[in-house]
This record gives structure tokens, C-alpha cells and sequence, in this order.
């Protein structure tokens, strides 16, 4: 800002600059944002087309929608889509439960241990997915789950309390706790006066630490290939990634295809809450 | 929710109304599912998978305690040390990577111009984007036979007489790997530096440069050090994070050209559900261990400090 102000003298040099800003600014947007262009372009095109680089191979000649026509014609997709919705979705709402409860004791509870507890949530968090997934396995098996799909709903929550938690005791300690407060000079038991006052506040903590576990659900691939067997138990991340695979070659028109319309629910998603995201992401929710 | 009558509370009724009001009682009453499901879903496994380290577990065949043998092993195989070699050299780049754009990002995105707003916005899309689907896009965009980026320079723009072995030479490989972790981790460190930046106060800035200041100097005298906080948080968390990446190196390469980019989790992964050595691969992923225990207490020390500050 305080940059403009002082040279604020329009001149060569500030065109110059201006000039140079624009193009190193598009040139890091084109890298970031071309491949989703190419995997789209790509799902649009016959398989011939596809491998044919001659001539302007940046948008495609006769435009088909028949790799989503052969996606659509595979039912296990549609199971594999199913899976994933059902599982994001109740191990989001399971998560996000505990989470809220966890949260709000370590931001605004006063107890032996409420400070040690908020640690290891953030040692919980901290831990890569790819640390625990022997044992876990392992655990599993004891427990005769292993190759279900009901594994999934146990082991989701691993990656997904601790963040989910973390985020929002931050954002609960953040709340004020005068109006809580008041509702029980009013009358209200505790319980009451957080349901009715301090939730609703929260609500807006609440929703981004929901979109960022179904986002990390969704997007979720060890767990669910370590975990789980059988074509009809797969998630959309370990179905699409053995489909479409005949030996070592990919077979790449479906195969983009099934990345467009497989990452679509994110999409929207993140369509529908940009603000949300962003705000939950330097709040630093998430490791990156 | 716990509505006792108030003119005549029950002693039973009472009570309850006495726990679920004090922070003492109510507290441990609202911690304790998280609590016990991280107890068994995290604690557990991790004490589980010490004890299995420690063992010569196989699938379908029962553990026996072998002390450090596996441990042993591991530091006499090529596969181990090249699985830390590329670790380390996986996370060292990808981070200092990550920080470099994150500052470029994150300074360029401070200045204000149009379409500022749907910048931000488009930059996160590789970052929201599911990893595996993301990675199986280049693995389109650098495939052996069609790559676009090899029909451009080659073909295209005659740039280069061989196309480059993305996917196939071991170097590449590994290059390829890191500059997907960049690609994908970078709007995450601009957002985050971006936002660490708009918090320092403007005027400290424009008095540096009323006082002579170049922008450079400015940012690294003045800025940075401001900053510097947010940047080593996230470069610890993104550490971790990078460290016991699985998803990029099973998707790109599966840990090939010749191991030449496994890390330890697709390395585990491998001994363990490939090879079925479930100890030997508990140990693999053990190995991380004292890495992840000086990250994780840098880490909480560090939030520590931030929230004292705030």
C-alpha cells in the first residue's frame, strides 16, 4: 500500500513494473490453474484426439462427451460415489459432534487437565495419516473389520477430530462469554444458555470445521486402500485410481472424466463457501 | 436441555444439575468421547505399533518378540536408506520451495489491483482440489509417451531435440514429485503469508520508506521479522505434512524409477500390505519417529508463544 503512495508519480518505470507484476502474477495463475484446463479439455476429446498433438491441441475439434458417456456406463462408479457421500457425510457429523463438545471444554472450561488436553489434540493433529495406518490395520483385523467398509467410519475420525477440534476450540475462545452469562441470570441451566446463546455464535466455526471434514472424507485415499477390499466397498479416491488401469497404461480420456466429475462436489463446495475456507485456512486449520 | 424443575429440585435431579453446571464436572463430561476415541483410535495404535516393531509379525502368522532386530535390518537395506534420502531430500526442497513462492505469492497478492478478490480465490483451487484426482492429472500432463509438456518443447517449440523422462529417469522422478508437493502446497503458504502480512500495521512501512527505505529492504527489515512467526508455524505443520506424505509418490511414480521416490509411508505400505512384513514395516514407519516428536514439540511451543501473544 504504502508503496503506491510514494510512487505514485506515473512514469516508464512505474509501467514498467505494473507490466512486469501482471506477467509474473499470470504466469504463476497459468501454472497453478492449467491442469484443470487440460484434464477437462482432455475429457472432451475422442481417444484418437486425445493422443494427437498436431494442430491447435488446446481445444478440442469435434467435442464429445463420450468418456463421461463409457463413466457413466460403469454402475460402480455410481457406487463408489455413493460410498463416499455416505461416509464424508457421517463421519463429518460424527466428528464435527465430538469436535464441537471437545472444543468448547478446552476453550471455556476451567479444569485440571483442560490444558494438557488442548496439547495432545494438537499432537493428534500433527500426526501424518501415514504414521499409524500398520497398527490401525492391524487393530482392524483384531476387531474382524478389516476389508469393510465400516472401518472407514472408525478410522476417519482419527484425521478428522483432532483438526476439527482444534479449529474450533480457537474459534470458541474467541466468542465472548458475557451473553452465555446472562441467559443464566435469566434463568437458563448451563447446558441451555450454550445450546440457545454461545452455539448459535459458534455457527460460522462450526460450518467451516463441517466443510473442511468433508472435504478431507472426500478426498481421502491410504485409509481407504489399506483398509478396505472388494470393488463394491471402494471409495471414489482408491476406485477411480485401479479403474481405467489396463496393466502399466492409463487409460487417460475416462480416466479425466472421472478427476472432473469425481472432484465436482469440492467444487461446489468451495464454490458455495470460498470466504469459509479461506478464513479456516489461516486460521490455520490445516496442514498444507 | 437439563431442565430441572426449580421450585422443587429432586435430590437425583439436583445433582446432575449441580455437574452439568460446574467447568469441573460439565468440562471432562464434554471432552470425554473425543478423548476416549483418540485413547483408542490414536494412543493405542501408536503404543501397538512400537510393540510391533519389535517383532517379526506377518500376516497370517503370530508375532514374536525380536528386540531391535527389525531396526537392524532396515539399517542394512538400500531400500531404508533410500527411503530416507529421499525423505529428507523430498521435504527439504519441497519446503524451502513452498516458503520462496508463498513469500512471492503472498507479497504479489498484498498489492492491490483488479480482480484481486477472484485471485485469491482461484489460487487455492490446486490446494482444495483432491489430491488424488489432482495427481492423476499430471500424471497425464507428464506421461511417458503423451506428455503436453514434452509436445511443446519438442514439437512445438523445438526447444528441446529429447523429450524430458518425467516419470521414467530417477532424478526427474523425484523432481516431478516435488514440484506437484509445491504446486499443490504453494496457495496454501500465500494465503496464510498473505494474511500474516495484511496484519502488519501499514504505518511502521510507510515510515521505513519516508526514511529511505527500499520495498526489499523494507519487507525483510521490517515486514518479515513481523511475519516470522506465522511463517514458522506453517513451515513446521507443512513439514510434518510433507514428511509423511503417501498419497503423492503411490499415485506419480509408486515409488519408482528403482525406489528412487518412495517415503517412508508408500515404504511401509509396501512391506506391509504388499510383502505382508508387518513388523519390519511398523518399524519403517517408527523410524519417523524422533523426527516427528522435535517437530511436534517445536510445533506446540510455537503456538504456545503465538497464543500468549495474541
Amino acid at each position: 500500500m504504502a508503496a503506491q503512495i510514494l510512487s505514485s508519480r506515473p512514469g516508464p518505470r512505474k509501467i514498467l513494473r505494473s507490466v512486469a507484476f501482471y506477467l509474473l502474477l499470470g504466469a504463476i495463475f497459468f501454472v497453478l490453474l492449467f491442469p484443470f484446463y487440460w484434464a477437462f479439455i482432455t475429457s472432451l476429446k475422442t481417444e484418437i484426439e486425445i493422443y494427437d498433438f498436431s494442430g491447435n491441441f488446446l481445444i478440442p475439434r469435434n467435442p464429445t462427451l463420450g468418456n463421461y458417456d463409457l463413466l457413466f456406463k460403469t454402475p460402480r462408479y455410481f457406487i463408489w460415489f455413493g460410498n463416499t457421500l455416505l461416509v464424508s457425510v457421517v463421519t463429518t457429523v460424527i466428528s464435527v459432534v465430538i469436535s464441537v463438545m471437545a472444543g468448547f471444554a478446552i476453550a471455556r472450561m476451567r479444569f485440571k487437565g483442560a490444558a494438557l488436553a488442548g496439547a495432545l489434540v494438537f499432537i493428534t493433529y500433527l500426526a501424518p495419516k501415514g504414521f499409524l495406518f500398520v497398527p490401525l490395520a492391524q487393530i482392524l483385523k483384531d476387531w474382524k473389520m478389516l476389508g469393510e467398509l465400516s472401518s472407514l467410519y472408525i478410522t476417519y475420525p482419527t484425521f478428522l477430530i483432532p483438526f476439527a477440534t482444534w479449529l474450533l476450540s480457537g474459534y470458541f475462545s474467541s466468542l465472548p462469554h458475557e451473553p452465555e452469562e446472562c441467559a443464566m441470570v435469566d434463568g437458563a441451566s448451563r447446558l441451555g444458555a450454550i445450546w440457545r446463546i454461545t452455539l448459535p455464535m459458534a455457527t460460522p466455526g462450526i460450518i467451516t470445521a463441517g466443510i473442511f471434514a468433508f472435504t478431507a472424507s472426500w478426498n481421502e485415499l491410504l485409509y481407504s486402500i489399506a483398509f478396505v477390499n472388494g470393488e463394491m466397498n471402494k471409495m471414489l479416491t482408491s476406485g477411480v485410481v485401479g479403474a481405467f488401469n489396463s496393466g502399466d497404461f492409463l487409460i487417460f480420456g475416462p480416466l479425466m472424466a472421472a478427476a472432473t466429475v469425481s472432484s465436482l462436489p469440492i467444487a461446489l463446495l468451495y464454490l458455495l463457501f470460498t470466504d469459509r475456507f479461506v478464513s479456516g485456512i489461516t486460521a490455520g486449520a490445516t496442514k498444507g | 436441555m437439563t431442565t430441572a424443575p426449580r421450585s422443587q429440585p429432586s435430590p437425583l435431579s439436583a445433582f446432575f444439575g449441580r455437574v452439568l453446571h460446574k467447568d469441573k464436572t460439565l468440562g471432562p463430561i464434554l471432552l470425554s468421547p473425543g478423548f476416549v476415541f483418540l485413547a483408542v483410535m490414536m494412543a493405542y495404535p501408536f503404543f501397538y505399533a512400537v510393540y510391533l516393531s519389535f517383532t517379526d509379525k506377518e500376516a497370517g502368522s503370530a508375532a514374536n518378540f525380536t528386540g531391535f532386530e527389525n531396526y537392524q535390518k532396515l539399517l542394512s537395506t538400500t531400500l531404508f536408506a533410500k527411503t530416507v534420502v529421499n525423505s529428507i531430500v523430498y521435504t527439504v526442497f519441497a519446503l524451502v520451495l513452498k516458503f520462496a513462492g508463498g513469500l512471492v505469492l503472498g507479497t504479489l497478492l498484498n498489492r492491490p489491483f483488479v480482480g484481486q478478490r477472484a485471485a485469491k480465490a482461484l489460487m487455492l483451487i490446486p490446494w482444495i482440489m483432491p489430491t488424488v484426482f489432482s495427481t492423476l492429472i499430471w500424471n497425464w500432463i507428464l506421461s511417458p509417451a503423451f506428455s503436453i509438456i514434452n509436445e511443446v518443447l519438442v514439437g512445438k517449440l523445438h526447444l528441446l531435440a529429447q523429450p524430458l523422462p518425467f516419470l521414467r529417469d530417477e532424478t526427474w522422478a523425484m523432481a516431478s514429485l516435488i514440484f506437484i508437493n509445491v504446486w499443490r502446497g504453494v496457495p496454501f503458504f500465500g494465503i496464510t503469508f498473505l494474511a500474516a502480512i495484511q496484519g502488519v500495521s501499514t504505518e511502521i512501512i510507510e515510515a521505513s520508506r519516508i526514511d529511505g527505505a527500499s520495498p526489499w529492504v523494507s519487507f525483510w527489515r521490517i515486514t518479515f521479522p513481523i511475519i516470522l512467526p506465522v511463517v514458522i508455524i506453517v513451515m513446521l505443520i507443512s513439514t510434518i505434512g510433507t514428511l509423511g506424505d503417501f498419497d503423492l509418490p503411490f499415485l506419480l511414480t509408486r515409488g519408482g524409477p528403482n525406489n528412487a521416490t518412495t517415503l517412508f509411508a508408500l515404504t511401509s505400505y509396501n512391506l506391509t500390505l504388499g510383502s505382508g512384513l508387518i513388523g519390519l514395516g511398523a518399524a519403517v514407519t517408527m523410524s519417523m519417529f524422533p523426527i516427528l516428536v522435535i517437530l511436534v514439540i517445536a510445533s506446540l511451543l510455537r503456538v504456545r508463544r503465538q497464543q500468549d501473544n495474541i
